[in-house]
């Protein structure tokens, strides 16, 4: 009986525009979805443009930042023991006074083992030479120009109440935050606040034939209070940037799901309206009013698969082809929707599940209803 | 025969139509709002005022990644009628694993742009070498203290830094998203020479210099470099001044509003896209309202034929009809919007609606309201019509 009754229901005359409601309502989504995929499709491809350069750092997981990070001084040897690391430079940078015969500035002073080698790292240009010992030093183009320091200047750094006097040796460009500050040797990092054993950060590349496993070897063999972050992120970037617009498009779908509750309500309710005399015979027949409940449950799934199976074909086909003759009318306009097979099927499960939701309370009240109070 | 004292229609089955129009509306009011909050805002994006262009190089394929020479600042600034030339870098970046655009500024040019109101700490200063102020949603947002330092991640260059917050300002505007650091850590981060920046916004006087005479200046320095007057002032004095040459085809002069416009226009998004886009939406939403439709009249078949039992002709029904069913369309379609500007404004409170990490600003726009109130009024009317001619 089941059988023959849904084949009834569904020669009714709204199924047709019933499926044809829900499928456009899938349309909106599946359409928006594939624009969206062409904009991050879009997003990636301008973040493939950039080039990618290969710095990696190591500080201490809790801190933010340079000056905050304390790692073992120690862990410099075993990234050069490792055979896929190029190189390494251990730094130790704080924040300093530096005072001139004019005036004092707070500073940031990097302290590394060779500067001649960091300054070749950076590429750097140098007006002058390399400091060499704790009582020399870089200092950053834009530094001097700010605190008026000339080749040769004697200068005082002070951290806490340690004094130490620098002579600047060279003046460097290197077109990064080296420009704004002090680089001197190690020692002089020593001399102004002891030797605890610790470092800043680690500064390192892979070399060119490394593979990416080597990169989550090298993060197994560090200590767990120590992390290793990649310093430019383009990808991540544009990873960032594509999950926004798919929280704004997530949010966005829910208003979506919500039309396709109301519109499984309607649906119901005018199939219930329609089909008034045949329900309230099949209930005079015996029928149990969870056969009635499912009967209507069982419409509205079925109508509900056709038209988001529909819908999802139709929105993908409509972009595509709305987009190909924004082309030809907008040559500079070049759109390329498409849909994802992995977004169709949740596309798919949430349209029953909210249309599900929607029909409930016809279904239930069509079903509580005796033959008796139908309306023949 | 008037019907008008007629209650036949019961309210209970008008809910179903009410029911389906609130919701559309709502569908259609979150998109056109937000849609069209995004378009504005990108436009906005680097000011609306018209006393204020924007040089900047046309071959770029984003907004963002355009480089033009810093010094054309200076013979630009110059020119009578210019107020202020404000040249700046635009650096996407990863702060505390958030991708964030930061901007490298003169802050004294850039003041006299944009107005911004200190909340804590205090304005940034070209000399303030490793600092930056950040805007109070970008503070909430990652979580940012004064006087906190934080790694800085380039995204176009190979670059790290470590700056500290001296102060948060609101400008209520597309810039409260941002952080601004000065000109030369921006140059580094975006990994351009001193000589380059994104662009530069001049501030003028319409009455005394026009677009066209900025870009004869222009190309007069493109063909014949004016002598360098290093050493004036503060920015000159902190940065090298090089002078890079230049392609006159490369630069553009135009109303910021229009050249963030014409970046939109190139990928198909206009102000009427968007409004057609959401018109669709509503209309393929629309489908549901005709079964509603449908459904009421479906519903109210008896009470429609007693009606023309007693005399009423179908023109008389089909009238009365419309003057009870219209009213609460209109009262569900307003409801709806309502209920979509409440939702909107509750998600851009919660700050998670972003797009390019700024934050989506909804603005009303009547427009969008009398749209959506013709719409769906036609809708109901001609769906109630024709499901009249046909079923009944």
């Amino acid at each position: 009986m089941t059988t023959l009754t849904l084949k009834m229901l569904f020669r009714k005359g709204g199924t047709a525009s019933a499926i044809l409601a829900v499928a456009l309502l899938v349309a909106i989504l599946a359409s928006m979805n594939s624009i969206v995929n062409h904009i991050n499709w879009q997003t990636e491809a301008l973040g493939g443009y950039v080039n990618i350069g290969g710095t990696f750092l190591t500080l201490s997981r809790s801190s933010t930042s340079m000056t905050d990070s304390k790692i073992d001084a120690e862990l410099t040897s075993l990234l050069n023991n490792t055979t896929d690391v190029k190189y390494t430079i251990p730094q130790r940078t704080l924040t300093a006074t530096l005072t001139t015969d004019s005036s004092n500035h707070t500073i940031l002073i990097r302290g590394v083992e060779d500067v001649s080698s960091f300054l070749n790292l950076r590429g750097a240009y140098v007006n002058g030479t390399s400091a060499k010992n704790e009582t020399e030093a870089n200092i950053g183009e834009i530094l001097a120009r700010l605190a008026t320091i000339n080749l040769e200047d004697e200068v005082n750094l002070t951290v806490d109440n340690t004094t130490l006097k620098v002579k600047v040796v060279g003046i460097v460009k290197t077109l990064t935050q080296n420009d704004a500050e002090l680089i001197v040797p190690m020692e002089a990092i020593h001399h102004l606040t002891g030797n605890d054993g610790n470092i800043s950060i680690i500064e390192f590349t892979f070399k060119e034939d490394a593979k990416e496993e080597a990169i989550l070897n090298l993060i197994k063999l560090l200590p767990t209070d120590v992390k290793v972050v990649k310093v430019q992120q383009p990808k991540e970037f544009m990873q960032d940037m594509n999950s926004q617009t798919l929280t704004f498009l997530n949010l966005w779908s829910i208003a979506i799901y919500a039309v396709v509750a109301a519109a499984s309500y309607v649906i119901a309710t005018r199939l219930i309206a329609e089909s008034n005399y045949e329900l309230a015979m099949i209930r005079s027949l015996g029928a149990k009013k969870r056969l009635l409940f499912t009967l209507v449950l069982t419409y509205i799934a079925a109508v509900t698969l056709l038209g988001s199976i529909l819908g999802v074909a139709l929105g993908t086909a409509a972009t595509q082809m709305a987009s190909t003759m924004l082309g030809w009318i907008q040559t500079s306009v070049q759109v390329t929707p498409f849909l994802e097979p992995s977004q169709a099927l949740p596309t798919l499960i949430l349209t029953l599940i909210s249309s599900t939701l929607g029909c409930l309370y016809p279904a239930f009240m069509c079903a509580r209803k005796s033959y008796t109070e139908q309306s023949l | 025969m008037r019907l008008i004292g007629f209650k036949y229609l019961r309210k209970k089955r008008i809910l179903t139509l009410a029911l389906i129009l609130t919701m559309a509306s709502i569908l259609f009011s979150t998109t056109a709002f937000s849609l069209l909050g995004f378009y504005k805002g990108f436009n906005a994006y680097l000011g609306e005022e018209e006393d204020i262009v924007a040089i900047y190089n046309r071959a770029s394929r984003t907004p963002f990644t355009g480089i033009v020479p810093m010094y054309l600042t200076e013979p630009i600034s110059i020119i009578n009628g210019v107020s202020a030339s404000s040249p700046e870098v635009i650096v996407p970046c990863t702060m505390k694993n958030e991708s964030t655009f930061l901007r490298g500024i003169i802050p004294e040019e850039f003041s006299k742009l944009n107005h911004l109101s200190i909340l804590e700490g205090d304005m940034l200063e070209l000399s303030d070498i490793n600092s930056m102020v950040v805007g109070r949603p970008l503070a909430e947002k990652l979580d940012l203290k004064l006087g906190e330092k934080v790694l800085v991640l380039g995204v176009l260059a190979d670059r790290y830094m470590e700056l500290q917050v001296k102060g948060i300002y609101d400008s209520q505007s597309a810039m409260d998203d941002e952080g601004l650091i000065p000109l030369y850590v921006g140059q580094w981060l975006r990994g351009i020479s001193y000589e380059y920046v994104t662009l530069i916004r001049v501030k003028i006087d319409h009455s005394e210099v026009s677009q066209s005479m900025l870009m004869d200046e222009i190309a007069k320095e493109a063909s014949q470099p004016s002598p360098s007057d290093e050493g004036k002032d503060e920015k000159q004095w902190i940065m090298p001044t090089i002078r890079a040459s230049f392609s006159i085809e490369e630069i553009g002069v135009e109303e910021p509003q229009r050249f963030m416009k014409r970046y939109m226009d190139r990928y198909g998004v206009t102000r009427e896209a968007l409004l057609i886009l959401s018109l669709m939406v509503f209309s393929f939403a629309s489908a549901s309202v005709i079964t509603a439709s449908k459904t009421l009249l479906y519903q109210h078949k008896g009470e429609i034929e007693v009606l023309r039992s007693v005399g009423a002709s179908n023109r008389t029904i089909k009238t009365d009809l419309l003057a009870k069913v219209l009213p609460w369309s209109l009262a569900f379609s307003m409801a709806g919007t309502g209920i979509g500007i409440l939702a909107l404004m509750a998600i851009e409170r919660s700050g998670r609606l972003q797009v390019l990490s700024h934050g989506i600003s909804f603005q009303f726009d009547p427009l969008i309201l009398a749209l959506q109130l013709i719409f769906s009024s036609s809708i109901v009317a001609l769906s109630l019509l024709r499901s009249f001619r046909s079923k009944i």
